[in-house]
């Protein structure tokens, strides 16, 4: 999970390999503070894989990359 | 999650978050305990171990080692595991803070300053290789 400072540098990093998923860092930091928001909390509980699903669906990261492993 | 380990969790993100660094076992308890309570929430994900040692090795957000990803936040650097989880240590103290890492193709530095949640640099580009599906098939890989 990196970053990049353009396109170019993405395709130049990959050489050729098939590229997983990109995003701009805004959309990135908007998927953090909704991810990790509670992750220090003392009233933490664990997510569930709906939840996280859910997560990822309000970014507008749907399709089979961005599906999460079955509970 | 049992309590018992829900607790256990809390007290040791507590003391990542108070002190800087994650906690020995034998700050937070029988030290025996304490790594057969980690190795639980290791398996529930809900914390990452070093297999070799039994030490912490991410309290995800943050990295128990350092990495390529420095953050300053809340008055001292802290170390994440990722790109994503560079920006989660400032989401999950809630506050403003610094990224420092560099572009993973060029190497050439790269710093974001986040404000009220927003990146001051938009142009940067995220990028994950590895499909949701498989991200904890190898956590630290990806």
């Amino acid at each position: 999970m990196n970053l990049f400072r353009s396109e170019e540098h993405l395709a130049r990093w990959l050489g050729g390999r098939e590229p997983g998923a990109t995003m701009p860092v805004g959309a990135l930091s908007a998927l953090a503070h909704l991810w990790w928001d509670d992750r220090v909390s003392p009233d933490w509980v664990p997510h569930t894989r709906d939840g996280n699903q859910a997560i990822l669906d309000r970014i507008g990261l749907a399709g089979a990359f961005w599906q999460l492993p079955p509970a | 999650m049992d309590p018992g380990d829900l607790d256990l969790r809390r007290r040791t993100y507590g003391h990542m978050v108070e002190t800087g660094r994650p906690p020995r076992a034998d700050e937070l308890g029988d030290p025996e305990e304490v790594r057969a309570g980690w190795r639980r929430l290791h398996d529930e994900h809900a914390l990452v171990l070093n297999p070799a040692t039994d030490e912490i090795r991410m309290l995800n957000p943050f990295s128990a080692v350092p990495s390529a990803w420095r953050v300053h936040a809340r008055g001292r650097w802290w170390y994440a595991n990722c790109a994503w989880d560079a920006f989660g240590v400032c989401a999950c103290l809630h506050v403003d803070g610094r990224i420092e890492s560099s572009c993973a193709d060029c190497g050439e530095p790269v710093a974001v300053e986040v404000r009220d949640a927003r990146p001051s640099d938009e142009g940067l580009l995220f990028h994950v290789l590895v499909p949701a599906a498989h991200w904890w098939d190898d956590i630290v890989f990806t």
